[in-house]
């Protein structure tokens, strides 16, 4: 928007609500989570397989709220939006997952006399 | 005369009376940016659960497979979903400048809103009433601090709506108030991507 014009309406941001991308966005959404549900209930996969699939259904999901619902792209009205959002993700990504990593690592070879003592296997 | 005033406007950096940027894109990409630090501290929630979702860190009390109902989680799950699809259909009435449609929208999302913490609160008075608390161990803390954060989230979401619904009828689309409804728009979809995180991998991880 110019600073000149004065209707807040016009803005871009409010002229790019689409109904048709957020009821698109709302369903493929509902439809992922409701497949890894499925997925979940029926306990016929193995833990990895099983991770990896949900783990994917959970990014599509993320990437159809990204694009459908926060409407981001490479407009001039939402890049640096989308520019900020793709910086930040492997911050995200890499954090939960570095310190997941470490700590997977670190009880087998820290804990296992513990673990004789409670009895528990891994 | 000075080099930079020798420049066409194209070319200057800045210049000390250029146009104002525009104030609605200025801010909602101010708060874009607060609720990607918002996500980190969410990523910092999900490192500590990743760590402490161990059966060491249920100090003998129950784990996660006991405390979670994946079907549950779910009706949540759509309930969330939901109330962000009444926002955002409240803003394709803001586009048609229709102030009924706006506050319909709004008021939907609020009720759905109020409908997903009080399952979230009904899920947590039965776990406290078996005596699962969050101080029983590490693994139940992060659990109940995990999915209260979400939580705290979603009621602070509703207050705001509360104060922008009745902004909207009292004072009109001024460009203060469609800033506002914007930006909480960002930050409710933005609780309907992190329950997507919670749902997968706190209750359907959890549930496996």
């Amino acid at each position: 928007m110019s600073a000149h014009e004065a209707d807040p309406l016009d803005h871009p941001e409010v002229r790019h609500a689409s109904p048709l991308a957020y009821v698109s966005g709302y369903l493929l959404s509902v439809i992922f989570m409701a497949i890894a549900l499925l997925l979940t209930l029926r306990h016929t996969m193995h833990y990895l397989n099983f991770i990896i699939a949900v783990s994917i259904l959970a990014g599509l999901a993320l990437l159809a709220q990204a694009l459908l619902m926060f409407r981001l792209d490479l407009s001039k009205s939402q890049q640096w939006k989308t520019f900020s959002l793709i910086l930040v993700l492997p911050l995200f990504v890499l954090s939960i997952g570095l310190t997941g990593w470490m700590f997977h690592t670190l009880y087998p070879r820290t804990m296992m006399h513990f673990m004789q003592v409670q009895g528990a296997d891994m | 005369m000075s080099r930079t005033e020798t420049l066409t406007p194209a070319h200057r950096l800045w210049a000390r009376h250029h146009p104002e940027p525009d104030p609605i894109a200025m801010k909602t990409l101010g708060f874009w940016l607060y609720m990607l630090s918002d996500a980190l501290i969410f990523a910092g929630l999900f490192a500590a659960y990743a760590v402490l979702d161990h059966k060491f860190n249920a100090a003998g009390g129950p784990q996660i497979k006991n405390v979670v109902h994946p079907l549950e989680a779910f009706v949540q799950t759509v309930v969330v979903f939901t109330s962000v699809l009444a926002y955002s259909l409240a803003m394709v009435g803001l586009k048609a400048r229709n102030r009924m449609f706006v506050l319909a929208g709004l008021l939907s999302a609020f009720v759905l809103g109020g409908v997903f913490l009080g399952l979230e609160i009904n899920d947590f008075a039965t776990l406290v009433a078996h005596g699962i608390t969050p101080e029983r161990s590490g693994l139940m803390s992060i659990f109940f601090v995990l999915i209260a954060t979400h939580g705290l989230h979603m009621a602070f979401g509703m207050l705001w709506m509360a104060v922008m619904m009745a902004q909207v009828a009292l004072k009109g689309f001024t460009t203060e108030v469609v800033t506002r409804l914007l930006n909480l728009r960002l930050f409710w979809v933005f609780q309907a991507s992190i329950w997507v995180c919670m749902f997968v991998f706190v209750y359907l991880n959890g549930a496996f």
